[in-house]
């Protein structure tokens, strides 16, 4: 796979003393679904707005299918951009913002045919005739991603494509969202403050902070083996251990028990991340505690999520997450609060966080 | 019940007002215009005669009389052409002025608003005097044109139709950019972005979707220019010459030197009815337009 499609090399950007972006450096393959994952003021949308062309980087430049186009306008530009407002023409129809950007070099035969085809696409044949005021927030969504799709961009932008919708909504439009850009082939590049969002639609994703990108990887693997700690607990939920070694072992003084790690460490001290579901809770009853990756402890608080059931566990000066699968169909499965269990995993599940 | 009743008197209180001071007084014009001439004190007979039985005592003949002497009606033709003409350079003023102080930051909006708004807090009689000074024959521009060498000899800037124009588009400016910023100031500019994106450039992305969706900016200002410049009296009086007549001035000298009420109010009547149906009927139009167009 060509991964130099869009080549994002050494940008920067401040706005006065605020450094928004430092030394950003990207390669993004074609037909990639990449997504920029930060909380506010990540300079994630500004990273995205240099793609457009709304703003211009201090230093660096984007690089698009081989061409420099760092200097160029954004109607210059062969990628379009859809606004977290859908930025739709309140003074035009349905038919006239899809038209809008291929008005100049078509016919209106052309026009006509070009304009049908992507309310096909879209399924909004029916609202052609409609103004903008009239449209649902979902379909005000579907016109503002038509207008860019008519255009054929190499690479379109999407600045929180989901962030308006209900949260019903949202997750049938992720799913449609998916299947049409794997159906078209073409580059997406979004940006998003909700990791769940991220997650489910990225094949890859950069996780920024402060103007800088963390880690770029897929999905899973930023779940599974976050290299840092900030990672660790943006995604998902964390339990996070401070360990130092002693004498073979690495211990925990909040827990005040024995690690064993598959693995050797260069520092004497650091943070290991386990994640709630892959820790297993027994009652007490069944099992004797061992010294290793294994404790006693009790439940503090626990809510009942359908599919789970997540349990606050209090070990020595410490509260444990659990997400523990409801696997068995009878009512009184769960353990009550105040109840004292053995929670233990493998030690693969252990993830060490170098920074 | 009581406070109900408060309300809908406070609501309708500017209409009392409108009654009171608009539609009284433009009733009062028209008993006068329909009145014959007297010479005397008022000019002009009482409509309604009691010596011999009751008699009705009205004419229209100084309608006639206005209608029939181009002088006024050229007047007024004249007014109406000053007016679109200002209207028109306010509009290219104004405009940009507008979006521009719109689309900048919170603090540099402020500023530029304070300054559009600082003229008024002078007499607006004042100010056109100091136009005076600035354009008469040894007035400072003309000082600065002779001393940079750009005119051998004094221009005559000042009592001529362009001097009036200029100070009319310099004294209404404000009441354009007011209007005009209120709308623009809702104006999204991710729509500019949006338009760039699809691929139009700066001009036709102003024309595509700036200049349609300040439409409702663009009337409010130029009616707010228009209408009180077609009966403006004190610029032409003091920055105008003879080679231009307008209706304000035609209409005072009538009544203030020829002493002719009926005649003054037959113009005023007139001009009032040939300005306000077609603006009625252009803003009917205009509310069904922006209401199907949802602008």
């Amino acid at each position: 796979m060509d991964n130099n499609f869009l080549v994002i090399e050494n940008i920067s950007k401040s706005f006065g003393d605020n450094k928004v972006l430092e030394n950003i450096n990207l390669n993004i393959s074609k037909s990639e679904f990449f997504g920029l994952l930060g909380s506010s003021g990540s300079g994630k949308t500004t990273l995205l707005r240099i793609l457009g062309g709304f703003e211009k980087p201090d230093t660096g430049r984007v690089i698009l299918d081989g061409t420099d186009i760092t200097n160029l306008e954004p109607f210059e530009r062969p990628l379009n951009y859809m606004f977290q407002s859908y930025a739709l023409f309140p003074h035009l129809n349905v038919f006239n913002n899809l038209a809008f950007g291929i008005k100049e070099n078509f016919t209106q035969k052309e026009i006509e045919i070009n304009v049908r085809n992507i309310a096909k696409l879209l399924s909004i044949e029916h609202l052609l005739n409609r103004r903008i005021k009239q449209l649902s927030g979902g379909e005000q969504q579907r016109v503002a991603l038509g207008r860019c799709l008519i255009k054929k961009p190499k690479l379109l932008l999407l600045d929180e494509p989901l962030a308006a919708l209900d949260k019903k909504l949202r997750s049938k439009t992720q799913l449609e969202l998916t299947t049409l850009q794997k159906k078209l082939k073409i580059t997406f590049v979004f940006v998003t403050h909700d990791q769940e969002e991220a997650m489910s639609l990225s094949d890859r994703m950069a996780i920024m902070k402060n103007g800088l990108i963390l880690e770029c990887s897929s999905p899973e693997e930023i779940y599974e083996n976050p290299k840092s700690l900030y990672t660790a607990n943006f995604i998902g939920i964390a339990n996070i251990i401070e360990i130092y070694k002693k004498d073979e072992n690495f211990y925990s003084d909040d827990l005040d028990i024995n690690f064993k790690l598959n693995k050797e460490l260069k520092n004497t001290k650091t943070n290991i991340l386990l994640r709630p579901e892959k820790i297993k809770i027994q009652s007490i009853n069944n099992l004797k505690t061992s010294s290793f990756n294994s404790f006693s402890g009790e439940i503090l608080e626990k809510s009942y999520l359908g599919s789970f059931t997540r349990y606050e566990i209090k070990i020595k000066n410490m509260i444990i997450s659990v997400l523990d699968q409801n696997f068995n169909s009878s009512s009184n499965y769960n353990f009550p609060k105040g109840e004292k269990v053995i929670c233990s995993w493998e030690s693969e599940s252990i993830k060490v966080l170098e920074d | 019940m009581k406070n109900k009743l408060f309300e809908k008197y406070f609501v309708f209180s500017p209409y009392f007002w409108l009654v009171l001071f608009f539609f009284i007084p433009l009733a009062i014009i028209f008993k006068i215009s329909i009145s014959v001439s007297e010479w005397g004190m008022p000019p002009y007979q009482d409509i309604f005669l009691f010596d011999n039985g009751f008699k009705i005592n009205t004419t229209f003949e100084n309608y006639v009389y206005i209608f029939s002497d181009y002088y006024y009606i050229g007047s007024f033709v004249n007014s109406l052409i000053l007016a679109l003409i200002s209207t028109f350079f306010c509009l290219l003023i104004g405009f940009p002025l507008a979006f521009y102080i719109a689309t900048s930051n919170i603090r540099l909006r402020n500023i530029l608003l304070v300054l559009v708004v600082i003229p008024f807090w002078s007499s607006f009689l004042l100010r056109v005097y100091a136009w005076k000074i600035i354009l008469q024959n040894n007035g400072i521009l003309n000082v600065i044109l002779l001393n940079l060498g750009i005119t051998s000899e004094p221009l005559q800037l000042l009592y001529n139709q362009y001097a009036v124009i200029m100070g009319i588009v310099y004294t209404y400016l404000p009441l354009m950019i007011l209007p005009l910023y209120g709308y623009l100031n809702k104006f999204d500019l991710n729509l500019i972005e949006a338009s760039k994106d699809l691929g139009l450039n700066r001009i036709k992305t102003f024309f595509k979707v700036i200049l349609p969706l300040s439409v409702p900016g663009i009337v409010a200002g130029s009616l707010l220019v228009f209408i009180p410049v077609v009966g403006e009296f004190i610029i032409p009086e003091m920055l105008g010459g003879s080679d231009r007549l307008y209706y304000g001035k035609i209409l005072w000298e009538e009544f203030f030197v020829n002493r002719n009420w009926p005649g003054a109010s037959a113009l005023a009547f007139s001009g009032i009815i040939i300005l306000v149906l077609p603006i009625v009927i252009f803003q009917i139009l205009y509310s069904r337009w922006s209401q199907k167009n949802e602008i």
